[in-house]
């Protein structure tokens, strides 16, 4: 239990709608790195064990673009979730390279395992997002390990629908903020997504909506920079999701675009998304219903 | 046999004196009251005496035996002779026809067992029974039986007691006895069972005979003290006879005065007023004969002058000699104008003759008071009819009089019936339900019938009501419930009953909702039970039995297709529940538009309780199937498609090119929403609370869509079907849980 170790650091701490939004830091095992991550705690995580929210933010984010601009404490505070939201990638590794590009390297960790030098050694963000902090909140807070979520914004969503499909089962729900760097919209994602999704037929049997109650909640901006640019193809996506019979309501939202005032204005539904199924889950979710 | 039917001779002669023993009426003295008791008394005295005469004259002696059994029953006959005595005075005239001797011995002879009931006055008394009967407007049938019972066991009781008696504890010395004859009734010695005369008898122990008669003994004392009991009874009820019988002669006193006094005023005026018409004719008459007399003293000295007119013209020889004849020829009128004799002048008794006949009579009764019909006593076939008379009035019986009444047609009067009761009351049945009638009530005793009275109306309660199960619709707080009224013409109001069924908190409860003036009623109730309803219908003469019940139960909401919204290519099937739309076509051109029917998109509406709150329904439908399920106002526009207005709020599906699309309609708008999963069962969440209206994908528990809706009026679900299929509504079925989170 190496994780027990390392101390956390709180680096701030606010009251906000009767819970507290934190900040923490930690030396990450996975990461190689100090690594900086925000947890609102609900009011009811002073009593009782809360089910935990993952965000996963996008491209250039850090664990406070979230927290500061989506203005998703309220609906966390009344439905008693704990929202969780880590960094986007490591940060301050002096890896050559890792500030050039705003979408490679610092705040571009995609969530990946990567394989290549130099980066094999730090950005494994998808080992410490699926397990390193995952565990450390279980360990650290009054949270319920079997109930989790993950929910995430453009990049996120990549980390998000991997996350997902690649271990079902381990979140009770998902949801999506213009998934722009969606596995099938992009070659590379397309193949990454399709390898986790198509090749295994076992898996993929795992994923039938019937069976899985795995129900994801897609928003869309319609004047999203990115869709405009023809890079988002929906259609596509909505297919394959289709074909696959996996649950997805996807909704085209016109006149949004992808800032975060698209994401302030449908947080409280995707927090009550999750919530439905956060909070469900203690009673096993069946209908208890009879006819005349 | 001798003395046995020596006895039995007694008894026939005694049995026509407890006639008179039995008899009370009206006239009876109070002397009766005190009879009994004494009586009881002074046998058991006797009977006492007679015990020790027989102990005194030793055991096994059959013959003392019967002699004072002869005695005893002599001195009972005596006592019966005394009373009889007693009696006769005051009932001879009355009773004397009736006891004949002669009727009775073979009744008595037929009834009688030789061997033991000798002693048994049942006969007689059944016979008196009968007799009583005819006496029966007076006393009750109970008072007599009390009577005979009485007097059945001083008589019965004497020789019971004698027997028992019998068996002294004389066995000492050397006779001492051993052994008891049933037979004979008496302790003899064991020998002699062997021969004698109790060689065939039956014998028991003497202990066993002991024990037997003081088991007898306790029982007869037990039963004394009943007789006792009753005997006081008898003797207050008696005193309240006495009572009545006094107050009943001094009512009778006073109508015989009365009418005696009536009888002289109608006397001392018809003999004013003969004396008056006689002196008038003795006026008259004497009038005529003066006047008479007075003519004919002036025809006399007509004559007497004439004459010596006629004296002086022979003297004087005169040629007037002539004008004598004119003389003569006045006329002397000697016929008597008023006869002497008295006229025969009969005297009209007739009316008097009748006032002596009535004072023996009761005067006729006055016109009873017929009561308003009293709340709440009406059924559906009959009321009861209450009056009341005047105290002082004596009725025999009293005929009610009834008829339907009728608006309609006043001159044609409906026959109406009569009934002959004797109480004050009458249980008037056979009628028609919900109707008014009319009725009126006249005494009559033997001097006549009274006026009648008043006519009062009384109306029948209702038929029951018939609760159309069909139309019942329910949700969790609430049921809507119609009837048929069940009677032609209107009723007041109608009440609904609910009883919770299978409750064990509240098993059997009934709560009623009173004063509903229409045929319909909206019930608030407690959500998830089951209720079984029932509604009576009422009128001024009362409530009407239970409808049929029908049941609700308040899980999730329940409604059925309305027929009359269905579009003509629509069929609905027989629970209301599933709409199917088939192939072939009637052509649309046919159908005429219409406000409640529709007419362009081919749809059927489900009739939704009315209330607020929410309200969660499931539709079934083929993924496959092109069609459209939401809400909208009962008054949405027929002619337009569901959702093309700002009525209506609605989810549809399409499915063209082996695509499926599905628009959030409403006014014709839709969000853009992709759906991965073609739901098979959708779930539609209606929550006026909230202003929203949701829609689910039920196998996943999946939220597809929620429109905020201002739903100023209620609006009912509504169902269309694009192409050919069939969609199939579940419901009253509770909300799932996922569904509370929107």
């Amino acid at each position: 239990y190496f994780w027990r170790r390392m101390a956390l650091t709180q680096i701030s701490s606010n009251k906000c709608f009767g819970g507290l939004q934190k900040v923490f830091e930690h030396d990450s095992v996975e990461l190689n790195c100090k690594m900086k991550f925000a947890a609102y705690l609900p009011p009811k995580a002073e009593t009782e064990k809360c089910p935990a929210l993952y965000w996963l933010s996008g491209l250039t984010s850090t664990e406070q673009n979230f927290i500061s601009k989506s203005g998703y404490h309220q609906a966390a505070s009344e439905r008693g979730l704990a929202v969780i939201a880590p960094d986007t990638s490591p940060r301050g590794c002096n890896i050559k390279g890792e500030d050039e590009s705003w979408d490679f390297g610092t705040g571009a960790g995609f969530y990946v395992d990567t394989t290549e030098d130099p980066w094999k050694t730090n950005y494994r963000m998808y080992s410490y997002v699926m397990e390193e902090l995952p565990q450390l909140i279980n360990a650290s807070f009054l949270v319920d390990p079997q109930r989790m979520s993950i929910c995430g914004h453009s990049m996120g969503d990549h980390g998000v629908l991997i996350c997902a499909l690649k271990n079902p089962g381990n979140y009770k729900s998902v949801s999506a903020f213009a998934p722009i760097c969606s596995p099938v919209l992009c070659p590379w994602g397309k193949r990454v997504f399709s390898g986790y999704l198509g090749t295994d037929q076992s898996k993929g049997k795992a994923y039938d909506a019937t069976r899985s109650q795995l129900d994801i909640l897609i928003d869309q901006g319609k004047d999203d920079q990115f869709l405009l640019g023809g890079q988002l193809l929906p259609d596509n996506f909505i297919a394959a999701c289709t074909e696959k019979k996996i649950p997805i309501v996807f909704r085209l939202q016109e006149g949004y675009e992808h800032s975060y005032y698209f994401i302030a204005t449908f947080i409280t539904d995707h927090i009550r998304h999750h919530a439905k199924y956060l909070n469900a889950w203690k009673t096993p979710n069946k209908r208890i219903s009879s006819g005349l | 046999v001798e003395e046995e039917s020596g006895q039995e001779l007694g008894l026939d002669r005694s049995t026509p004196k407890d006639f008179h023993f039995y008899h009370m009426d009206l006239h009876d003295s109070e002397d009766r009251l005190q009879l009994f008791p004494e009586e009881n008394t002074r046998m058991r005295k006797e009977v006492v005496q007679a015990e020790m005469a027989n102990e005194s004259r030793g055991a096994g002696d059959g013959k003392a035996q019967r002699d004072l059994q002869e005695e005893v029953d002599e001195l009972v006959h005596l006592y019966g002779l005394e009373d009889d005595h007693e009696l006769r005075d005051e009932f001879v005239d009355e009773n004397m026809p009736r006891t004949g001797v002669s009727e009775y011995p073979p009744y008595v002879m037929k009834r009688r067992d030789p061997a033991r009931e000798q002693r048994d006055w049942r006969p007689s008394g059944e016979t008196a029974e009968a007799e009583d009967l005819g006496f029966g407007g007076w006393g009750s049938a109970g008072q007599c039986q009390d009577l005979r019972e009485a007097y059945r066991y001083t008589h019965g009781r004497a020789s019971e007691e004698y027997e028992c008696y019998v068996i002294p504890e004389e066995e000492d010395e050397e006779e001492a006895a051993d052994v008891f004859c049933v037979t004979c009734k008496t302790p003899i010695r064991a020998f002699q069972k062997v021969f004698d005369e109790h060689k065939e008898h039956e014998v028991i122990p003497l202990n066993e005979a002991l024990e037997s008669a003081k088991d007898e003994i306790h029982k007869n004392m037990y039963k004394l003290e009943k007789q006792i009991i009753q005997m006081e009874n008898f003797a207050n009820h008696l005193e309240e006879v006495f009572i009545t019988v006094e107050e009943n002669f001094g009512k009778q006193e006073q109508n015989f005065e009365s009418h005696y006094n009536e009888i002289l005023e109608t006397l001392a005026q018809k003999y004013e007023e003969k004396i008056q018409a006689l002196g008038e004719k003795k006026k008259e008459k004497l009038e005529a004969l003066y006047g008479q007399l007075v003519s004919c003293g002036e025809n006399l000295d007509t004559c007497k002058e004439l004459m010596e007119t006629i004296e002086e013209m022979c003297h004087e020889e005169k040629v007037d000699f002539i004008k004598l004849g004119k003389f003569l020829k006045a006329k002397t009128d000697v016929e008597i104008s008023a006869q002497p004799e008295f006229e025969d002048q009969t005297l009209d008794f007739s009316d008097v003759e009748q006032l002596m006949g009535s004072i023996n009579t009761i005067p006729a009764p006055s016109a009873p008071v017929i009561n308003p019909q009293a709340p709440n006593s009406a059924t559906g076939s009959s009321v009861r009819v209450c009056w009341s008379l005047y105290s002082d009035d004596t009725v025999e019986s009293y005929q009610l009089s009834y008829r339907p009444v009728q608006d309609s047609s006043p001159g044609k009067d409906q026959a109406a019936f009569t009934v002959t009761v004797k109480e004050t009351y009458c249980s008037v049945t056979n009628l028609v339900p919900n109707t008014q009638y009319e009725f009126w009530v006249t005494a009559h005793n033997r001097a006549g019938p009274s006026p009648s009275s008043e006519h009062a109306v009384y109306m029948t309660a209702p038929s029951p009501p018939i609760i159309k199960t069909k139309e019942i619709r329910s949700c969790e707080e609430a049921v809507l419930i119609c009837w048929e009224s069940g009677n032609l013409n209107p009723v007041d109001s109608y009440t609904v009953e609910l009883t919770q069924a299978e409750s064990p908190e509240a098993s059997g409860v009934t709560e009623s909702v009173v004063g509903i003036p229409t045929c319909e009623s909206l019930v608030q109730l407690q959500p998830g039970r089951s209720y079984i309803i029932c509604v009576r219908a009422l009128n001024t003469g009362g409530p009407s039995v239970r409808s049929e019940p029908a049941t609700v139960h308040t899980i999730g909401s329940y409604f059925r297709l309305n027929k009359d919204t269905c579009h003509p290519w629509l069929i609905i099937s027989e629970d209301g529940l599933t709409v199917v739309r088939s192939e072939r076509r009637i052509p649309a051109r046919e159908l005429s538009s219409s406000d409640t029917r529709f007419t362009r998109c081919v749809a059927v509406m489900g009739n939704l309780i009315p209330v607020r709150g929410h309200h969660y329904w499931e539709v079934e439908v083929d993924e496959h199937l092109d069609y459209t399920v939401g809400v909208a106002f009962e008054d949405v526009t027929k002619q337009e498609d569901l959702g093309a207005n700002c009525l209506s709020w609605c989810m549809r599906h399409t499915f063209a090119s082996s695509r499926h699309r599905y628009e959030f309609l409403h006014n014709r708008t839709t969000p853009d929403i992709r759906i991965t999963v073609p739901p098979k069962k959708i779930g539609i969440l209606l929550d006026y609370e909230n202003s929203k209206l949701s829609f689910f994908n039920v196998d996943l528990s999946q939220h597809l869509y929620t429109f905020s809706c201002q739903l100023h009026e209620f609006v009912h679900p509504c169902f269309s079907l694009e192409t050919p299929g069939c969609l199939k509504v579940h419901n009253g079925i509770s909300m799932p849980k996922h569904v509370t989170f929107y």
